[in-house]
């Protein structure tokens, strides 16, 4: 008795061993991190000013790094949809303020823009808050600085406060006789070549090696890239194709007129555009700087200054005009094209019977389990041609905490001690396919919802749900099986082949 | 003879994009589900246009119980739930206008894979997509 006490302690101790040293490789960081990242968000949760800062600095390098980034980016969108919805009176805005607040601190450069939105729908005091707010940056706005004081003192004496808005020191030259000035003016030039040329040669791989080779960063590109595609390459570029090819085709109003509202109403589109790349810095890195690094973004860009530029002749009917705007919109419908085709393979694992077998081998292998005594593991035959959207190293690693999980916990019972791996799916209303992997255990020890939300992520358990989280699935407990006292779930969505129905002819349904 | 199309978005670029260039439909608009369903029964459509993503949607007006999406496939979260009925609305509206039995074609502009594609076809009946703004398939796609 006393024996089986201490290989199940010694069980339990390699068990969780095992899971805080996967859980360090994982992250890649260490408890200073996650502190400066704790003191982050607490700098949020009280509405810190600084708190966008806080977030910022976190080492990108670390999940947590990469978590701030990719909740300011996901919030920055959310917070520039408001300032766009609450500019133009549309519904909307409040909720998409509110969707920012909850994902995390908002970029102190839409402090202007918010403020002028709330100035040009009446909310005053609400203008002012910002007015102030974007003041209290410093130097960082010294550009805009005398357009937002004199924006916020309009607002009058109730709301404008001048203790806030000190004035800046001027810029000035002092005694600088023309000849140094102009060996300076030299110096600076060579200087800025020198720099030009140090960037170009810093220009990393493209995009879809470094996606290759940092699969820990193709959740949240694929998440950029589907924003961009959808809000600026689908509703803005993708719906005036046909008012273009009208235009092309001689004169008529109303494809001007859809085309006007697509591409000059509203959020300008380079600034649109502007907002997409700062969101793949924020999120990804500085190596993710994509006009630096990209040609096709490159060219994207071009494209999308010269759609800028054309709104005067295009009213005009300007034949050379309308020819620009062709060009340009073919070069955006490539490049849609492209990011298409590079998020296509992101995040997918084929999971059938032999990946499970021998996650389980791995796991039994494991000194903790090979000492647990253990009556019988099946593994159910899987539905064929199965892939989730997870990367195989995460679904390993969920799945291996999960399975040694439950041996040692059935090696604490009675006999038969018992697990079983089966897998489920299920069509959704949406179309979407949800894939189930049940491990279930004979443990009596009972194990409900709330136990698995409180499992710390450095104890295997917590290990899996956060694993499956960042891949957009879940963890839960349920019923076990008949024989088996319960089952943790996996929960994930099914991977689809890539590819749409462009060439297909539309089809009468089956019913 | 005119066809009423009835378009189904969060916003107002598949209306004004439909109107531009579906000659021969007749196109009227609904932001919900429930403006939809009241259109439908006011005047049958031909056909339906239904958006996918309605991120400017009001929360209250979205089809899908949140709480039972989060404890379903979320484990609790209800902030990813209601993340995912956004993003999945157009889906949802379909099954709700379904429901009500209103089994007219259905058109989306997304790029769906064909799998979720036959997915649809199975729970809604008859479900076309193309996989951009192009008047041409849109055309072809409405029948």
């Amino acid at each position: 008795m006393a024996s089986r006490a201490a290989a199940v302690a010694c069980a339990v101790a390699g068990a969780c061993l095992f899971a805080f040293a996967g859980a360090v490789a994982w992250t890649g960081c260490g408890t200073s991190t996650r502190r400066e990242w704790q003191r982050a968000r607490e700098a949020w949760q009280r509405h810190d000013p600084r708190a966008w800062q806080a977030w910022i600095a976190i080492d990108p390098g670390s999940v947590e790094g990469r978590d701030a980034r990719s909740r300011l980016a996901a919030a920055e969108l959310k917070y520039r949809r408001g300032i766009e919805l609450l500019r133009t009176g549309a519904p909307g805005a409040r909720e998409a303020l509110l969707d920012g607040t909850r994902l995390g601190p908002m970029d102190p450069a839409l402090y202007l823009p918010l403020a002028r939105a709330y100035r040009e729908r009446g909310f005053d005091e609400r203008a002012a808050e910002f007015y102030k707010k974007y003041l209290s940056l410093g130097p960082a706005v010294a550009v805009a600085r005398a357009e937002a004081q004199a924006e916020l003192a309009a607002l009058g004496p109730d709301v404008f406060q001048a203790d806030l808005v000190a004035p800046e020191p001027p810029f000035e030259i002092l005694g600088v006789a023309p000849g140094a000035l102009v060996a300076a003016l030299a110096a600076a030039l060579v200087a800025t070549l020198a720099l030009a040329l140090a960037a170009w040669r810093r220009r990393g791989p493209p995009l879809s090696a470094r996606a290759a080779a940092h699969p820990e960063l193709q959740p949240a590109l694929a998440y950029l890239v589907g924003c961009l595609r959808h809000e600026i390459l689908k509703h803005r570029i993708g719906a005036v194709g046909d008012a273009v090819a009208a235009l092309a085709r001689g004169g008529d109003p109303a494809a001007l007129a859809l085309l006007v509202e697509r591409l000059y109403r509203g959020e300008p589109l380079e600034a649109a555009w502007r907002g997409h790349l700062t969101s793949f810095v924020r999120a990804l890195g500085p190596d993710f700087a994509l006009l630096r690094n990209e040609r096709s973004f490159r060219a994207a860009d071009r494209a999308l200054r010269a759609i800028a530029r054309l709104e005067r002749p295009l009213a005009r009917g300007d034949g050379r005009a309308i020819a620009r705007l062709g060009r340009a919109f073919r070069t955006l419908r490539a490049f849609d094209g492209e990011l298409a085709a590079l998020t296509a393979g992101f995040a997918r694992t084929r999971l059938d019977g032999a990946l499970l077998a021998e996650l389980v081998r791995a796991v039994l292998g494991e000194p903790a389990c090979a000492q647990a005594p253990l009556d019988e593991l099946v593994i159910a035959p899987l539905a064929p041609d199965l892939a989730v959207e997870i990367y195989k190293i995460d679904l390993a690693i969920a799945v291996k905490n999960v399975v040694r999980n439950a041996i040692v916990a059935v090696g604490r019972g009675a006999a038969p001690r018992r697990v079983a791996l089966d897998v489920d799916v299920t069509v959704e209303p949406t179309g979407e396919e949800s894939v189930r992997i049940r491990v279930h255990d004979s443990a009596p020890e009972p194990l409900d919802a709330a136990e698995l939300a409180a499992a710390r992520v450095d104890r295997g358990l917590g290990l899996a749900r956060e694993t499956l989280r960042r891949a957009g699935g879940a963890l839960e407990v349920a019923p076990g099986a008949d024989g088996y006292a319960k089952a943790v779930v996996l929960r994930l969505f099914r991977a689809f082949d890539a590819g749409h129905v462009a060439s297909r002819p539309p089809l009468r349904a089956a019913s | 003879v005119t066809r009423r199309l009835l378009v189904i978005e969060d916003g107002t670029e598949y209306v004004e994009f439909a109107r531009a260039f579906l000659s021969g439909f007749a196109v009227e608009a609904a932001q919900s589900a429930a403006a939809a369903l009241d259109a439908l029964a006011a005047r049958p459509a031909d056909a339906l246009l239904i958006d996918l993503r309605f991120e400017r949607a009001a929360p209250e007006a979205l089809v899908g119980d949140a709480a039972e999406t989060a404890a379903r496939l979320f484990a609790g979260d209800r902030e990813r739930a209601e993340r995912y009925l956004m993003e999945q609305q157009g889906a949802l509206i379909l099954g709700a206008l379904r429901a009500a039995g209103h089994q007219q074609r259905a058109v989306f502009i997304h790029d769906f894979p064909p799998r979720r594609l036959e997915n649809l076809r199975r729970l809604y009946g008859d479900v076309v997509a193309i996989p951009s703004f192009d008047a041409a398939a849109l055309r072809a796609a409405l029948g």
